[in-house]
């Protein structure tokens, strides 16, 4: 050994060299892989967990009165049975518009209990993983639903998802703003015509006179079936194929069009979207919004300085008042540790004749949101609720021409979606864009074999 | 035992390996953690995303092998040809505006002094924040009538003009925001680039009368052809992918109005979580993958492998 050689040796740490380190570099991996039966063990154990229940309102919700609703349910229930529920909160964003949900289910780990909106109820449908509800829903409690309500969430006569809400939608004004246009409550606009006058006469250089949504997605085209249907028209008819190019159509895209192009309507909405009254509204970004029910619990909790009305949607020349209805579902997974007792879950919390499931319904209509109930019986118990201010002109007015939320498969939304935007905000011919997303619709439907498309 | 091999202080007899050999083991080993974690992050999910490729994936487990059905149906998408025009139009428009803003930002800022330190930092500065972060804010900036921007247009006679709604004004906003976030992180790289020039080139061109479009036109420019063609392959790339594009248009248009921002990595991630058509989404990924190794070949060729010092 030379003589560099041997101070390099002595200067280094005893047992302590490159050899060394390695060794225990490769000691310390193989002990982390030696730990993965732990792990498999853990998930072994899993089996025996409580079910998860994803949605997006607790532990943690925004909303107090809606955390609080989830978590006296869950306690509720786990208080009285073996069986432990636990509530997994999922952002909005990362639900059903995001990976997390559709991942999950991707890779065979979806939630046992979940909730999701009628838009999304064929994919999941379609995918095999609702589990049939019926059985644990009583007679008298499955015709307290009202029909409409629960005809899109069941497929040949069984029922694959429990609905906690209906949604209807409705114009929104601010007080303040008509006021210094000079009008009042008896200027509310009854047809499209009057609806775009009034909203020219409120359009200030800081306001729009009235607001639609403009955004890309699955609730553009909620809150736009309605004016379809107004003038009769449909995406589907009765023989199964398109019935998408219609006068009906073409009237509704170029109504939301010229509401754009006379520059009443904005091209961008603030906040969350359209959805958001608090930002729209009630920050006097416009003095007219199309939005639901749940706006008022917003603007009253959000925006308590701001008074506002509601008014039933205007109809066309010719038309028949009508609105949608949307709202969200609680379903089990067919494929999730235990179907049976998820399902049982679901139907005890929201579909039972015991008093606790009626009330529990008027409680998350009333004091968690500002919804209609979808059961009889729990409209009934929460009249006092549902029939004073502007719930009250929701229950007599608006409510009654409530029409469910359509069901599609992502490719019929996409094909109308991409017909309103190119017409809205893309300036292209409504007839022509009716004529081009019928065809596409034709197309699809002839190779369609899902569940039927309501 | 030689005098080379007894100077490492390890009997090479003894381990049976030369130096040269142990050198060569010790930088695998040096390397194997990284290529491990590429290998298992990136080429796993890339040839299974392949593979994919050639399967109807319904989103819950069922998979259907349906061969090359998934490439077929891109041919006849007209929202796929929509979303490559984009996603091309996009990266036309950015990469040369990133090119050019970059370098002018570094050479306004190339000389060391207090105030340059300050301007460097602050030019920077977009780069450090979260992109959600930026969308919003552009987006509330930009906002019909009462955003600032909207007000600033207003005031030069342009009243009425909707950044982000309109179809013909929104994908030049996000690429304007897209240039904003990324020029300053590219002013960096060039200013490296700028620093490796021998300041005796300049002074040599001005003994000999060059004036500063001269010196830059003759001296910096050529000397900068590797940092070029980094920035030049980087933010093509990034550009193609959609890197920064997707949180933008994702936070800021969701790839409307009218599909004007609709760029393709939106479209996939669309096909894949919004309509569980994972199939069909791979197969379009791969695509992508294919045309940024195409590109990127093409840019080697032409640059000889971007072997620059030999000119």
């Amino acid at each position: 050994m030379t003589e560099s050689a041997r101070k390099k040796e002595s200067r280094s740490a005893p047992g302590l060299n490159r050899r060394n380190v390695l060794i225990g570099g490769a000691a310390l991996a193989a002990g982390g892989i030696g730990g993965f039966p732990f792990i498999n063990r853990m998930a072994v154990r899993a089996q025996d967990a409580p079910l998860q229940f994803w949605q997006f309102y607790a532990p943690g919700g925004q909303v107090a009165p809606q955390v609080e609703w989830f978590e006296k349910t869950i306690a509720d229930w786990n208080d009285s049975h073996e069986q432990k529920i636990e509530l997994v909160y999922v952002p909005n964003s990362e639900y059903i518009n995001g990976t997390k949900l559709a991942t999950s289910f991707a890779s065979g780990t979806g939630p046992d209990i979940f909730i999701i909106s009628p838009g999304d109820f064929l994919r999941y449908y379609n995918g095999g993983v609702l589990h049939d509800l019926t059985p644990f829903i009583d007679e008298a409690a499955r015709k307290d639903f009202a029909e409409s309500v629960i005809a899109n969430r069941m497929v040949d006569g069984k029922i694959y998802g429990i609905p906690m809400e209906v949604e209807p939608m409705a114009m929104y004004y601010s007080v303040k703003a008509f006021e210094e246009a000079g009008l009042n409550e008896n200027d509310v606009p009854k047809t499209w015509e009057e609806l775009l006058e009034v909203a020219k006469k409120l359009t200030t250089p800081e306001r729009y006179g009235v607001l639609f949504e403009t955004t890309p997605g699955y609730y553009q085209n909620f809150t736009w079936y309605p004016f379809l249907w107004q003038g009769g028209g449909e995406f589907q008819g009765k023989d199964g194929k398109s019935a998408f190019d219609s006068p009906a159509t073409v009237q509704a895209l170029k109504f939301w069009q010229d509401a754009i192009n006379s520059g009443v309507a904005p091209r961008q909405v603030l906040g969350n979207g359209a959805n958001d009254a608090t930002a729209n509204l009630g920050s006097g970004y416009c003095a007219m919004q199309n939005v639901g029910i749940w706006a008022i619990s917003q603007l009253v909790n959000n925006a308590p300085d701001v008074p506002f009305g509601v008014f039933r949607l205007p109809t066309p020349p010719g038309g028949k008042y009508v609105t949608v209805g949307g709202g969200w579902a609680f379903v089990a997974n067919a494929k999730g540790r235990n179907p049976d007792v998820a399902a049982e879950f679901c139907a005890w919390a929201l579909a039972s004749m015991d008093q606790g499931s009626i009330e529990r319904v008027v409680n998350w209509c009333t004091k968690a949101k500002s919804d209609m109930p979808p059961r009889n019986s729990a409209l009934e118990a929460g009249s006092d609720a549902f029939n004073k201010g502007v719930m009250g002109i929701f229950s007599k007015e608006i409510h009654p021409g409530t029409r469910a939320e359509p069901r599609v498969p992502p490719q019929v939304y996409k094909i109308i979606s991409d017909a309103i935007q190119q017409t809205q905000l893309g300036g292209a011919d409504p007839q022509a864009a009716a004529t081009a997303a019928s065809q596409q619709l034709d197309a699809f439907l002839a190779s369609y074999s899902g569940a039927p498309i309501l | 035992m030689t005098d080379q091999v007894a100077d490492t202080g390890y009997s090479a007899e003894r381990r049976g390996l030369s130096t040269k050999h142990r050198e060569w083991v010790a930088g695998y080993l040096f390397v194997l953690p990284d290529a491990l974690g590429l290998f298992i992050f990136l080429g796993v999910p890339m040839v299974l995303s392949l593979i994919i490729g050639f399967f109807e994936v319904d989103g819950f487990g069922a998979y259907r092998f349906v061969g090359l059905a998934n490439y077929a149906r891109m041919m006849n998408d007209p929202l796929f040809w929509k979303s490559a025009r984009v996603t091309a139009l996009y990266a036309v428009m950015l990469v040369p505006l990133l090119y050019v803003c970059g370098l002018g930002l570094a050479l306004l800022v190339q000389k060391t002094t207090r105030f340059n330190a300050v301007m460097r930092s602050m030019f920077f500065a977009p780069h450090i924040v979260s992109l959600v972060v930026v969308a919003l804010v552009w987006q509330l900036m930009a906002v019909d009538k009462i955003g600032v921007l909207s007000r600033l247009l207003s005031a030069l006679g342009f009243g009425g003009v909707s950044l982000l709604g309109n179809p013909s004004f929104a994908l030049i906003a996000v690429v304007a925001v897209s240039l904003w976030f990324l020029m300053g992180y590219y002013m960096l790289i060039f200013l490296g680039g700028l620093q490796d020039i021998p300041a005796q080139y300049y002074e040599a061109a001005e003994i000999d009368g060059a004036g500063p479009v001269q010196r830059f036109w003759y001296i910096t420019l050529p000397l900068l052809k590797p940092t070029s063609f980094f920035v030049l392959m980087v933010s093509m790339v990034a550009a193609v992918a959609g890197a920064q594009a997707f949180d933008i248009i994702y936070v800021m248009t969701k790839g409307g109005p009218a599909n004007a921002t609709s760029v393709l990595i939106l479209y996939i991630y669309q096909q894949a979580f919004g309509f569980g058509a994972f199939g069909y989404a791979a197969a379009m990924a791969s695509i992508l993958v294919i045309t940024l190794m195409l590109l990127t070949a093409v840019l080697f060729f032409f640059t000889r492998g971007g072997r620059f010092d030999h000119d």
